[in-house]
């Protein structure tokens, strides 16, 4: 018996999310239980199964440094007020 | 890969920000005890109200009900499968020793599934009463349920009830519209499961209900009681149903029904186990379980065979 988790996706027009997950004894097995339990009234066209012991699940420590990068983001605010400037500069001349 | 809080005050206050816990955070034990104990007693009763289900597909009149009965059915197993899942992956108990608590009379399900559904009139007061009340809980919890899985779960579980309670108001416009003798079966029916229905939602809230102050339950049990009575009596009635409510009265000035003091020992009572009809159900549930038991024996030797 194994775990699986379940990933779904509808029409392309989203990722595959994360649906839940069911035991199993086969891969097969486990697919006809993801329909009958997960996929009953078209909620998904896109089906993944993925055993959960084979989920790589990554440290906290190893990701939290992506926060506390100002250098990776720009909001634009200072890109418009140098615009504001340059344009009163221009109508007062 | 798991969160840790200092205490309880911290964990406390990380929920009270709208924080979302996780199956692998190491939440207080009281916090997993208390919201297992809840999914586990969700995941019962929806197995045992799917079994119920299923004893009316070959009773139910018409090929059109008939077929959403299957479907209901199907809906029912399909949550308690999705609930023991979340239920199981919290550490606590495993789905088999859930199932081996349920069919000894050790753990707790909805008191509706304590009673018998006798007459077709039974299963339409149910799909129309219960799974009202049963989606209006569900609603509750998971428009601010702190722990993750079991919110996303009820997400899909919630649009499912929804399908089975418009099913039951059609059922019962149907009925209402029927010959007398229909008419009669209906209120009948009501009579039996109004009041079981209204228990559903429990006595009020005690001031100190962890299941509030963790974010499970987003309301409490008086408010969403009171919104059941605020819509279903004047609804039971404009259909020509009497409300058994021998003390029902209505404040003009407030503009709401009351049905008067509630008796709680039919609850307390099924919770004990000791309804009219729990020992059937439970050995019901426990005989189905053996009957059924070659199927997974089978699907665990798929296992073993080799392609």
């Amino acid at each position: 018996m194994h775990t699986y988790e379940i990933f779904l996706k509808k029409d392309g027009r989203d990722e595959y999310r994360h649906a839940g997950a069911l035991d199993a004894a086969t891969d097969d097995l486990a697919m006809v239980m993801a329909r009958e339990s997960y996929i009953r009234r078209a909620e998904g066209d896109r089906l993944w199964l993925v055993r959960r012991d084979h989920v790589i699940v990554a440290d906290p420590d190893l990701i939290a440094p992506n926060a506390d990068k100002p250098h990776r983001h720009h909001d634009g605010s200072a890109v418009a007020a140098r615009r504001k400037a340059m344009r009163n500069e221009g109508a007062s001349s | 890969m798991t969160r840790t809080w200092a205490d309880m005050a911290a964990f406390e206050s990380f929920l009270d920000d709208g924080g979302i816990v996780e199956v692998d955070d190491h939440m207080p034990d009281e916090y997993r005890q208390a919201v297992f104990a809840f999914i586990e007693m969700h995941a019962n009763s929806e197995l045992m109200g799917g079994l119920t289900e299923r004893d009316w597909i070959p009773r139910t009149p018409g090929l059109r009900h008939k077929m959403s009965v299957l479907a209901k059915t199907q809906d029912e197993i399909g949550h308690g499968h999705l609930l023991y899942m979340v239920a199981a992956d919290m550490q606590i108990k495993t789905r088999e020793e859930m199932l081996e608590d349920l069919f000894a009379g050790k753990s707790r399900f909805h008191n509706v599934f304590h009673y018998q559904a006798v007459t077709w009139g039974d299963q339409v007061a149910i799909a129309f009463l219960v799974d009202a009340a049963a989606l209006a809980s569900q609603q509750a919890v998971f428009k601010n349920c702190s722990y993750g899985p079991y919110r996303r779960i009820l997400k899909r579980i919630i649009s499912e009830e929804g399908f089975h309670m418009r099913l039951g108001e059609d059922r019962m416009m149907r009925i209402a519209q029927g010959t007398d003798t229909q008419k009669e079966i209906f209120q009948g029916a009501l009579d039996r499961w109004f009041w079981p229905a209204l228990q559903l939602f429990g006595p009020d809230s005690k001031p100190d209900d962890v299941l509030l102050r963790w974010h499970i339950k987003s309301e409490r049990n008086e408010v969403l009681r009171d919104k059941w009575v605020q819509k279903f009596v004047p609804m039971l009635q404009s259909y020509g149903f009497t409300v058994p409510a021998p003390d029902l009265s209505y404040d003009e000035e407030a503009g709401k029904w009351d049905v008067g003091p509630i008796d709680w020992e039919p609850l307390k009572r099924t919770l004990a186990q000791g309804g009219p009809d729990s020992a059937r159900r439970i050995n019901e549930a426990k005989d189905n379980w053996e009957r059924t038991r070659w199927v997974r024996d089978a699907m665990d030797r798929a296992a073993t065979v080799p392609a």
